[in-house]
């Protein structure tokens, strides 16, 4: 590396924005180069100054602003749109308490008008309601209750309804649902299919990057093996490697800790050394040390820093 | 606060480490997501709270990039009504922090090319004691008795300021996430509707410029 190019990334080094090999590569030269460790001590220099510079917003402005803000909300409505106004409408039922006979005939006539509207209906119908992919909700909850007068009550109903939608895995909106669901914070085993069916499209950059996410941060290390899985032909892409040595370093799963090791040795394993050292003198796990030791082996390099 | 007392998370802070901890026991008792579907759902309670999460930041961002408390009041006040009415139309397709930013990025940013094409907004105002600069009436961001703060000089401070200024305002944005808000290149790039390398590319010519400008300060 030369001396220019090593003072270029200096800022990018102090933000933590070089790639795990251009990382590698400045501090080798910032060891063997006088210049640019002072370069790089005037750079820090200029980071604590700029630190020091940083306008921090008083508490009182904060309240005040938060003040306002409650105050503004008071005058304003979220805004819907016309479709779920149409929706909301929809589920607004109006009962009115007719006396006596009255309510069972009305219940029998809505069945039937249900029953032979249904039998009328032929299945190819272009505008059917099936092949719209709609079909009974499949929860509901009252919202709430409220007399209006004359007897009547109105009742808002929220209702969840299904959607069958079907599509090859490099359809947009398929990969868009999937990359949802894939993120569902109260359902792991939906993470879990979802990731295991993103995990053939690893070429895909939003799904590469939901994969990423996943191994880092999910809490279910089911999901992180399955997205590590889709991950195993990028292990040369230095993002890839970079979420990698992280994981390796901090998962509390052994077993994610040990795909780990066996994807990031699988390319450029000279690189690892210091991660492998690392790992040997903090690891409790018998296995894993026995792995990283056989790979260090592999490598010529010592199990231990000195 | 005796043991086991709980606390108001809408109580006004009495500091900044009162406000983190009362944001982190909200974030404790709700996570995001449900936050953002009570919100969705008409919930205030859990659209305040959605907001406790995130404001701090948003001021502070504003603040520095404006140096204005009104206009950061302004940018706060705006960004939140925004989110406010179109919260129905927030899909789950990127995270609520980036879509929160790129409203308020957006924000700052026409606020920074308006000021620049009316060449207003001078901090250093005439007063009758004689000139004074209206952000050193401004809390910094460093603790009362931080040796570093107190020996940064009023000449290193308005030389900061002038070569802030100085910067276009998209490199001005990305310089303020990257710096003081620590976001990752890749999250500003899709908070300002840009690639990665792009915002990379504008911290690089930004920090650049600071080298040039404040080299014989440090």
């Amino acid at each position: 590396m030369k001396c220019e190019d090593a003072k270029k990334s200096l800022p990018l080094f102090l933000y933590g924005e070089l790639s795990f090999e251009e990382e590698e590569q400045l501090e080798v030269h910032i060891d063997e180069c006088d210049g640019c460790r002072d370069a790089l001590t005037r750079e820090k220099l200029l980071f604590k100054s700029l630190d020091a510079a940083e306008m921090a917003p008083s508490l009182e402005l904060l309240a005040e602003c938060r003040a306002q803000l409650r105050e503004r909300l008071q005058h304003v409505a979220p805004e819907r749109s016309s479709f779920w106004d149409k929706i909301r409408q929809g589920f607004t039922i109006n009962f009115h308490f007719a006396p006596g006979i009255a309510q069972p005939i009305g219940a029998l006539a809505m069945l039937a008008i249900g029953f032979f509207g249904a039998r009328m209906t032929p299945a190819s119908f272009p505008g059917s309601v099936r092949s719209a992919g709609l079909v009974e909700p499949a929860s509901s909850r009252v919202r709430y209750v409220e007399p209006v007068g004359s007897g009547r009550v109105q009742i808002v109903v929220d209702e969840t309804t299904q959607r069958t939608l079907s599509g090859n895995l490099d359809d947009q909106s398929i990969q868009r649902l999937l990359l949802t669901a894939a993120k569902d914070p109260s359902d792991a085993g939906l993470r879990v299919e979802s990731v295991n069916l993103l995990k053939s499209q690893p070429q895909s950059a939003a799904v590469r990057s939901a994969l990423l996410y996943a191994v880092q941060h999910d809490s279910n290390a089911g999901v992180r093996l399955k997205a590590l899985d889709g991950l195993k032909d990028f292990a040369d892409d230095p993002e890839t490697r970079q979420t990698l040595t992280q994981v390796l370093l901090k998962d509390d799963c052994p077993g994610v800790r040990t795909q780990v090791i066996d994807l990031l040795i699988q390319h450029h394993a000279d690189s690892m050394v210091g991660v492998l050292q690392e790992v040997m003198g903090k690891e409790q796990n018998g296995y894993i040390r026995m792995r990283c030791q056989r790979a260090l082996h592999d490598m010529n390099a010592s199990a231990e820093t000195y | 606060m005796p043991q086991g007392a709980t606390r108001d998370v809408f109580a006004y802070p009495t500091s900044i480490k009162v406000l983190q901890a009362t944001v982190a026991q909200a974030a404790v008792r709700m996570d995001e997501p449900e936050l953002i579907r009570a919100a969705q759902r008409g919930d205030q309670r859990a659209f305040e709270q959605l907001v406790r999460l995130y404001d701090q930041n948003v001021l502070r961002l504003a603040m520095n990039l404006l140096r204005s408390p009104e206009d950061a009041n302004d940018i706060y006040q705006e960004a939140f009504l925004r989110v406010y009415k179109n919260l129905h139309t927030f899909r789950f397709d990127c995270s609520f922090h980036t879509w929160l930013y790129r409203i308020v990025t957006n924000l700052c940013l026409d606020a920074l090319r308006k000021r620049r094409v009316r060449r207003e907004e001078d901090t250093v105002v005439e007063t009758s004691e004689g000139f004074l600069d209206r952000m050193d009436t401004v809390e910094e961001s460093r603790a009362d008795g931080d040796p570093q703060r107190q020996l940064m000089s009023r000449q290193l401070r308005t030389r900061i300021r002038q070569v802030l200024d100085g910067l276009t305002p998209r490199e001005r944005a990305v310089f303020e996430m990257r710096h003081y808000q620590g976001l990752r290149l890749r999250a500003i790039g899709d908070m300002l509707g840009t690639s990665e390398e792009a915002a990379k590319n504008c911290l690089f010519r930004a920090t650049q410029k600071m080298r040039a400008a404040l080299g014989d300060f440090v």
